[in-house]
């Protein structure tokens, strides 16, 4: 197994998972703004 | 360093990281605190969680301890696939519910448990075993994460095991009590940012300090042939198989996930679902590499315990601080868990028990959230208890997933087929436990004609997995075609051939017999169900602010 193929099947979580972080927190930030818009709890 | 070679904090370190940890957690849990909490927003948060919200949360909770350790113990043990065959089918078990959350969702819009719904269906004997089955898993649960804990603590620092153990329990009640499933969701979402940010460093960080991929690739020479090949029969026969037979029954056993169901907006339950799959899928799968790593470079486990691994590599490579971050990240990943699970049993016995069986249908509000509270005190107690102790739980353990196999087929098709019955869905469990537990534990020779006919049945269970696999995504016709072909490829193949592994055998027989059972007993009955019933008699426990308060608050006809 080559370097660049062996070093990408064990990174390509800690990029994967950056990426679902930051779906995350951007549908979290938006829904903040519009629970403070229509004036409701988030939870 | 200690004498095992473990990074060693003070007891004033390791209090900050503690004290910090549940302290800003606790705090958090101040912004959405209520004066007056309702029923709704305890258990579920009011149906109102976001997208973004819920795929935290989901994924959050759905990381425990022990995913790192086993995904780790996997990829040492297993080689390549191994972390693959751990976190794909863990990620797989969110992934296939969300088809059937829909269908419970439509069924019992304001549902707080799945129990609920089943009790609707059927009435308060299935629904007992559906709530039964879902304390013990919690329970079992709250105990291994409070064990983690104390584990942690007592390796990285010179307080006790029980010391640990305390703390987690009495942190984790602490910021849970008052507002319940609201702040379980609130502070999961923090959890998880740390948890997924501590991942994306200490992976990347671990690989480069071993000396990069090229070491990775000279270690290769280390590893047996079956560690090397990706496609590894001995990786798939028993670390896969075991759990892809076990994804449908831990995602309809776990209280945990249908809370988050019936919490999470309808029309966000496909993306929310399908984003903690990923994210689940690459924190467990991407850790679990660090045993592949150790496993390549030769690091052998301290005192031959495989949890030692990811901690012995993290003290080993990295310096202190890296430590400290795995130390939260463990904590995070193991207090997101143990809330869930609080929330879960509260909810449980709220709706389940004290709603639906003592209140019968009529409760009072006030006393529910008492009951709810009460729940989370005794439980964490009941959990601190059984984790200062170290009982062994393997055959608690055993029963419970089995209990859960056998729950599966007949709650998924009574919210479809209307003919099933209340004896179908009873009976069905009750045999296909007592056909498990003699595959199980061999209590008949395993030869001959007793041996094909559990074969048979695990052939049959095997059908029923992939079936309902199918069925959940792409509908019934679908579905039974799976069924069949597959049943039919495994009643060829893997009769001569199962008998090797009775572990998964008995598994896939819990599964088999009560389809079977299940199937039968509801082709015989003339009953047909309305299942519009169901949204009648699943309802809101709070009272309506225009209704006197010794109103009964549910509607009658739920009462069995």
């Amino acid at each position: 197994m080559s370097e660049l193929v062996y070093g990408s099947y064990i990174l390509v979580w800690p990029v994967l998972t950056l990426g679902v972080l930051a779906v995350i927190c951007g549908a979290v930030i938006k829904d903040a703004v519009q629970a403070r818009q229509s004036d409701r709890d988030m939870v | 360093m200690n004498e095992s070679g473990f990074v060693q904090f003070s007891i004033l370190t390791i209090m900050i990281l503690l004290v910090g940890f549940y302290g800003g957690t606790y705090l958090l849990t101040l912004l959405i605190r209520k004066k007056e909490e309702d029923t709704s927003g305890f258990m579920v948060a009011g149906h109102n969680v976001g997208f973004g919200m819920g795929a935290a949360s989901m994924t959050a909770t759905w990381i425990w301890a022990a995913s790192f350790y086993a995904a780790a113990t996997s990829g040492y043990t297993y080689g390549v696939s191994g972390p693959i065959h751990y976190g794909l089918w863990g990620a797989l078990m969110i992934l296939f519910i969300y088809p059937f959350g829909r269908r419970f969702r439509k069924l019992a819009p304001n549902g707080h448990t799945l129990g609920e719904l089943i009790h609707a269906r059927h009435g308060s004997s299935s629904q007992l075993i559906l709530a039964g089955s879902n304390i013990l898993g919690s329970i079992i649960s709250l105990m291994v994460n409070f064990t983690a804990a104390g584990a942690l603590v007592s390796v990285l620092s010179p307080l006790s095991f029980q010391t640990g153990v305390l703390v987690a329990g009495v942190g984790v009640l602490s910021y849970t009590l008052t507002s319940g499933f609201r702040a379980s969701v609130f502070t999961d979402f923090a959890q998880l940012v740390a948890l997924m940010a501590i991942t994306v460093v200490i992976i990347p960080a671990v690989l480069f300090a071993v000396g990069g991929p090229s070491v990775m690739v000279s270690g290769l020479e280390n590893l047996t042939s079956e560690q090397a090949d990706f496609f590894s029969v001995d990786a798939i026969m028993n670390q896969g198989a075991p759990f892809f037979v076990a994804v449908l029954a831990y995602a309809i056993g776990n209280q945990t996930i249908s809370q988050r169901l019936f919490a999470v907006r309808e029309k966000h339950i496909k993306r929310t679902f399908v984003t903690a799959t990923l994210g689940y899928g690459a924190i467990v799968i991407g850790l679990g590499m660090i045993g592949l790593m150790a496993l390549t470079v030769g690091v052998e486990p301290v005192n031959g315990n495989m949890n030692n691994l990811i901690p012995q590599m993290v003290s080993t490579y990295l310096p202190p601080v890296f430590v400290g971050l795995f130390f939260v990240l463990v904590i995070g990943a193991l207090s997101s868990t143990a809330d869930s699970d609080l929330s879960a049993l509260s909810t449980i016995v709220m709706a389940d028990i004290y709603g639906k069986n003592i209140a019968k249908n009529d409760p009072n509000p006030k006393t529910m959230l008492l009951v709810g509270r009460s729940t989370m005190i005794v439980a964490t107690v009941a959990g601190l208890i059984f984790a200062s102790f170290s009982l062994d739980i393997l055959v608690m353990l055993v029963f419970v997933g089995a209990l859960w196999g056998a729950i599966v087929f007949p709650v998924i098709v009574s919210c479809y087929w209307d003919r099933v019955t209340n004896a179908a869905f009873t009976w069905s469990v009750v045999i296909a436990m007592a056909l498990f537990c003699i595959a199980r534990f061999e209590l008949l020779e395993m030869t001959g004609a007793t041996v094909l006919f559990f074969e048979i049945l695990a052939s049959v269970g095997g059908a029923v997995v992939f079936g309902l696999m199918a069925f959940g995504f792409f509908g019934r016709a679908v579905g039974l075609g799976v069924g069949v072909v597959s049943g039919l490829i495994l009643l060829v193949y893997a009769t001569g051939f199962l008998r090797d592994y009775m572990v998964l055998t008995a598994s896939l027989t819990a599964y088999g017999a009560s389809a079977i059972v299940c199937t039968a007993m509801t082709l015989r009955s003339k009953e047909r169900f309305d299942f519009d019933l169901i949204k009648q008699r699943v309802g809101s426990y709070d009272v309506p602010a225009d209704k006197e308060e010794n109103e009964p608050t549910m509607i009658p006809e739920g009462a069995h």
